[in-house]
């Protein structure tokens, strides 16, 4: 490896140097505060690290890792996430037990694991990026001892995750049987030439990768262990999955997809229009009826999964790949603040009560006039998951939207409307509650300082960013669409 | 037919029969003969495709090392008389005759193959070399990544257990 290669890889090379420091400082003086402080400098140092690479993409590090545009803007939306994951963990963390410190370096395994991803050009590193994220995540789920919730979230996860990896692996297997390739780039030209001889491993190949995804994306009907891992994950980890293993995911999808050709494969087009209705009719249906918020963010997810599917599906259709990216990309930043701001909230409302997270609805009663603040941010998280306009999550809508339009998926948009609408109504369900006034003893809400910190960013994000976008859009075009 | 692809066939076979009766046996024990004999197939298959190295290191390091890891763990955690009544009762000269069966299968392929009279499926060999040429060339960044990966998986693995020992001192 040429020096040059060796700088663009500085992030990683960082963030596995700090990784083995912390451990040393784990094993010699356990201090939470200082294990704590290591992240999140480390996630910090990562972030600036990735200033000297811009200067060198796109650069090829090995064929294993391509640094470009593309994954620094998905780098630093999982560093962002990561760091706000930490702060929320501290607080949680903090006042349950002794030996929580390994928790962090878990995160920081996780989000190795999550940039290696998103910036992998070939399987091998693909498959290692995504066993290091679901590896950590692991026990990261099972974390607190907390009883049967907990385990059997931890339990269901490994098993999935671990069975939809197997699929993937044999996708890759089956696709590398066509053309000897393994490399994203260099499949692009074997989907070309053995589009009819070898079209049938081609498909069926790219078919169970897609299975195994969308098993790690949680979208119908491969949805099922969502709302169990969601509920009985500690509140933080939750954000964790929601964010930065799905956005990582959906990341690499998207780059495998569109820089080997293979999303135009037209059956697998309209397998995956087939999932993008399901996940957001069932989503948005099955959250309709449920009484636990952890539940209903975990609905919510599949259905905003969905929405993402459509800008996916437009990226294979023709003329729409550039601004299929643009969208998806901007959807998910606004994916990541909203879902980091309503589980920082679901975090905070966890606190006083050690035994069991904040699930319930009615733990959410009478926040208007407990804790006002509070309850003014979770508004707006919940605003801006449903959609409405001024919120970052309504200028994420409006950009698949465009997408949709400009490809003419038509039957898609109108699932689109008819989703949102559905959504509206258990998002003012949880606003309607937190405006209750509850007589019942309630327990005290104490806002932490950390935590605190991420609400208010999260929510001035959410508002800046509804309001005045352009900054992100920006970045978006000189960042993202490089890849095109 | 050629020989060789019948050889591939019959290892295939073993190879799924075994994985089938791993996963349907009610004792621990059992299956994980079954599955021993299941990762000794699969060996054979990547001789035959032509990785040998892959070959033994199937046969080292899953049959070797960790499946006779698995058979002691199951065996250790039986302890007392009771645990060796049971595992008289395991150990019935019956339960031998059928994994001795597809053992015998893939031992007289082995020799045949080993006695140099066939080529394997593919044409060309990996050889050792080959492979860690390529494990420290174009992969070395793969073989970094995995390392990270061992390592959240030792410390996922170590908090776990430890939990679960203090609980049941806890308990007792």
């Amino acid at each position: 490896m040429s020096d040059q290669q060796l700088l663009a890889i500085l992030p990683h090379i960082l963030l596995t140097t700090v990784i083995l420091i912390q451990m040393m400082v784990i094993a010699f003086a356990r201090n939470l505060r200082t294990t704590v402080a290591i992240s999140v400098i480390a996630l910090i140092l990562t972030g600036l690290a990735f200033i000297p690479v811009y200067s060198l993409i796109p650069i090829m590090v090995t064929p294993l890792i391509v640094l470009d545009g593309y994954a620094i803007y998905y780098s630093g939306l999982i560093l962002m996430s990561s760091t706000a994951v930490t702060l929320m963990a501290y607080d949680y963390f903090k006042d349950r037990g002794e030996k929580q410190d390994e928790f962090f370096m878990l995160l920081l395994f996780a989000t190795l694991g999550a940039l290696i991803l998103v910036c992998s050009s070939h399987f091998a590193s693909m498959i290692l990026g995504l066993e290091l994220l679901g590896v950590s995540i692991y026990t990261m789920i099972s974390y607190p001892h907390k009883g049967l919730l907990t385990l059997e979230a931890a339990l269901k996860y490994l098993i999935l995750s671990g069975v939809s990896s197997t699929f993937i692996l044999f996708g890759a297997a089956l696709i590398y049987a066509v053309g000897g390739k393994l490399g994203f780039a260099e499949l692009a030209s074997v989907a070309l030439e053995t589009r009819d001889s070898g079209e049938i491993f081609l498909t069926a190949g790219s078919a169970l990768i897609f299975a195994g995804i969308m098993f790690k994306l949680s979208v119908t009907p491969f949805h099922m262990w969502t709302p169990d891992v969601y509920e009985g994950a500690p509140a933080p980890v939750t954000a964790f999955v929601a964010t930065v293993s799905k956005g990582a995911i959906f990341a690499i999808t998207l780059r495998l997809f569109t820089s080997s050709n293979l999303i135009e494969v037209p059956s697998i087009l309209t397998g995956l229009s087939v999932v993008a209705i399901l996940s957001m009719l069932v989503g948005n249906l099955l959250a309709l009826r449920q009484d636990n918020v952890k539940r209903i963010l975990a609905y919510s997810s599949i259905a905003h999964l969905g929405y993402l599917m459509v800008a996916f599906i437009a990226a294979g259709m023709i003329g729409g790949k550039v601004l299929a990216i643009e969208a998806s990309s901007y959807f998910l930043f606004a994916y990541f603040i909203t879902t980091l701001g309503a589980f920082g909230v679901v975090t905070i409302v966890s606190l006083p009560n050690t035994e069991a997270d904040a699930g319930d609805i009615s733990n959410y009663e009478g926040l208007f006039w407990r804790r006002p603040m509070l309850a003014i941010m979770f508004t707006l998280t919940l605003l801006s998951l449903a959609g409405i306009p001024l919120t970052v999550g309504f200028i994420g809508k409006f950009y698949i939207f465009t997408a949709g339009v400009t490809t003419t998926l038509w039957l898609l948009l109108s699932v689109v409307i008819i989703g949102s609408g559905i959504g509206i109504f258990y998002y003012l369900r949880i606003i309607f509650a937190m405006t209750k006034r509850t007589e019942t003893d309630v327990t005290k809400i104490e806002i932490p300082i950390a935590g605190g910190w991420v609400m208010a960013s999260v929510t001035a994000a959410i508002l800046f960013f509804g309001i005045y976008p352009t900054p992100i859009v920006n970045l978006i075009n000189n960042l993202v669409l490089s890849i095109t | 037919m050629s020989v060789e692809l019948f050889l591939f066939y019959l290892a295939a076979t073993v190879s799924l029969v075994s994985t089938i009766l791993a996963l349907t046996r009610y004792n621990a024990t059992h299956a994980l003969i079954y599955l021993i004999i299941s990762l000794l197939a699969s060996a054979i298959i990547f001789y035959l495709v032509g990785a040998p190295f892959a070959a033994v290191l199937e046969v080292v390091i899953y049959a070797g090392a960790i499946m006779v890891l698995f058979v002691f763990v199951v065996m250790i955690l039986n302890l007392g008389a009771r645990g060796d009544d049971l595992e008289h009762q395991w150990l019935k000269p019956g339960m031998w005759l059928f994994p001795g069966l597809l053992c015998l299968i893939l031992f007289l392929e082995m020799i045949y193959v080993l006695s140099g009279s066939s080529q394997n499926l593919a044409g060309t060999v990996v050889t050792p070399k080959e492979v860690g040429i390529k494990l420290y060339g174009p992969y070395v960044l793969a073989v970094e990544i995995a390392s990270m990966l061992l390592l959240a998986g030792l410390i996922g693995a170590y908090h776990l257990g430890r939990r679960y020992l203090v609980d049941s001192r806890k308990e007792s």
